[in-house]
């Protein structure tokens, strides 16, 4: 049985992406449970087996909410502005090798929606627009929180997105590529891990995960005692569900990104002939654990001030992250590696 | 074909930055016109350059801009950049505006005599975005006007840091 190519192509869009918004509504109930385990308590679990459907009444909830638009805002550029934050953390996932090759009914499919050369600058340049729905968002709610909320977040992202692309940069030295399946290929064995030769990275890479996403403990953006919720303040409804979505994503969407880079991709340790769904469970078990991390920090920390914040980017990671990269530099030229 | 509605979209774009009323509104019609300008690099197969394209002028360069307008902008949000005609028909603008339409046609003409090397035998090269034919040029035969190019912005930088410096100090007094 020959399956037509286009056909793949629709299968495999569907799966990830799908994978990828299942994910980002799991999440929202993860948070909830998590921090519940932490807090000693239960966490919602009236909708489904251990509130398991409970994602999907919020969605239900949502759409059918009034939505309030403020007064004196700027109608296009608000309703625009959740949309342009969550649809570049949606579409960086096409990009990310979630496994290896699969052998299905005798064709070989690659497991990632499009195996492009310069997966790597594609991911960095969509990631980067996110800003726009954040500082668009702020700027068109009319309201001194929101725009606050709104110039914090993009200066932050702004000057952490500058850390996570040396970080990434040394990476991709060391491997002489841009695409992401040649990097995740590259680590087939646990020895080869880039943890290993890139553990500077590999730290300020998770760190800055945090700064970019505007999670706690760098979540200036919803510093609910300053700025009531920051930018998404005056938003309602389903647009106000879009931006959760567009955070949850962009989480997961590094959380495949950190595991790419760092930890093998769908590599399985010890067990280098593993079959293809072993490896994209390898995967997903990689970067959950980055999930959780995400939930683990934020009930663990106290939140940052704004100004150690932008010291600790500008002054700590940026420096150490040139010094990395420097460092790995000179090891590639001098044929250490 | 393509090309052809990506024109129409830049070119729209152009003139929203032009005559748009807010400078908000110039701005994403200016992040508009790079988008379709990206994607113009991407159909004639430079997909490096339309990746660096996002990134720097739409990534950077663009919130940057977005920045300075929310930050100047800051007492009345809701209202429109108010946009008198007066200095647009000093005679400053009018020069101008002729020096750059000069430029233009000059950079026109330019392009219709300059003669492009033909295409090599069996069409164009197979991988004309490597990455490594593009750092080897850049920091092999044109690495002296590169480095030139990077003093220049250094220079910009100063300058402008010093004309800051200077009004603010006549703001002081």
């Amino acid at each position: 049985m020959d399956v037509p190519l286009p056909l793949i192509w629709i299968v495999k869009i569907v799966v990830i992406f799908g994978g990828l918004v299942g994910t980002a509504a799991l999440m929202s109930l993860a948070e909830r449970k998590v921090s519940a385990w932490m807090q000693y308590r239960i966490g919602p679990n009236r909708v489904g087996p251990f509130g398991l459907l409970q994602p999907l009444a919020d969605g239900i909830k949502f759409i059918f909410k009034e939505e309030l638009i403020p007064a004196g805002a700027n109608k296009f550029m608000f309703r625009l502005a959740p949309a342009l934050s969550a649809a570049p953390a949606m579409l960086t996932m096409a990009v990310i090798p979630i496994g290896g090759t699969a052998l299905i009914a005798g064709r070989e499919i690659p497991l990632s929606i499009a195996d492009v050369d310069i997966g790597v600058l594609f991911l960095l340049a969509f990631s980067g627009l996110s800003i726009y729905g954040v500082i668009l968002g702020g700027w068109a709610s009319n309201s001194k929180y929101s725009l606050l909320g709104g110039l914090r977040a993009s200066a932050q992202m702004i000057s952490y997105e500058l850390t996570l692309i040396l970080t990434i940069l040394a990476v991709v030295a060391l491997e002489g590529t841009l695409n992401l399946r040649a990097i995740s290929e590259n680590q087939a064995s646990i020895g080869q891990w880039n943890i290993w030769t890139q553990p500077l990275a590999f730290v300020l890479f998770t760190i800055t995960m945090f700064a970019e996403t505007n999670r706690h403990p760098f979540d200036f953006a919803e510093c609910e005692p300053e700025l009531v919720g920051g930018f998404h303040t005056e938003y309602s409804a389903m647009r106000f569900a879009l931006y959760f979505l567009g955070e949850y994503c962009a989480m997961t969407v590094l959380s495949c990104l950190n595991a790419t880079l760092f930890l093998g991709g769908p590599s399985v340790p010890f067990w280098p002939e593993a079959p293809w769904f072993i490896g994209v469970a390898a995967f997903c078990l990689k970067a959950g654990f980055f999930l959780f991390l995400f939930l683990w920090v934020r009930w663990s920390l106290p939140r940052m001030r704004f100004d150690q914040l932008m010291r600790l980017g500008w002054k700590v990671f940026l420096p150490l992250a040139l010094a990395n990269l420097l460092v790995t530099g000179a090891f590639i030229s001098f044929g250490a590696h | 074909m393509l090309f052809y509605l990506l024109s129409v979209i830049a070119l729209l774009g152009g003139l929203g930055v032009v005559f748009s009323k807010s400078p908000m509104g110039s701005v994403l019609s200016l992040l508009l016109t790079f988008f379709a300008l990206a994607v113009v690099y991407l159909l004639a197969g430079f997909a490096f350059m339309a990746a660096v394209q996002i990134l720097v002028y739409a990534g950077a360069i663009m919130v940057l801009f977005l920045f300075v307008i929310m930050l100047l902008n800051l007492g009345g949000m809701g209202t429109r950049f108010e946009l008198s005609a007066a200095p647009l028909s000093s005679s400053r603008a009018k020069l101008a505006a002729v020096v750059a339409a000069g430029i233009g046609l000059a950079g026109l003409i330019a392009a219709q005599r300059t003669s492009f090397p033909a295409l090599p035998e069996g069409g164009a090269p197979e991988r004309i975005d490597d990455i490594q034919q593009i750092a080897i040029a850049l920091f092999g035969r044109y690495s002296l006007p590169f480095q030139a190019v990077s003093l220049l912005l250094l220079v910009t930088m100063v300058a402008v840091l010093v004309l800051a410096k200077r009004r603010g100090k006549e703001s002081a007094q």
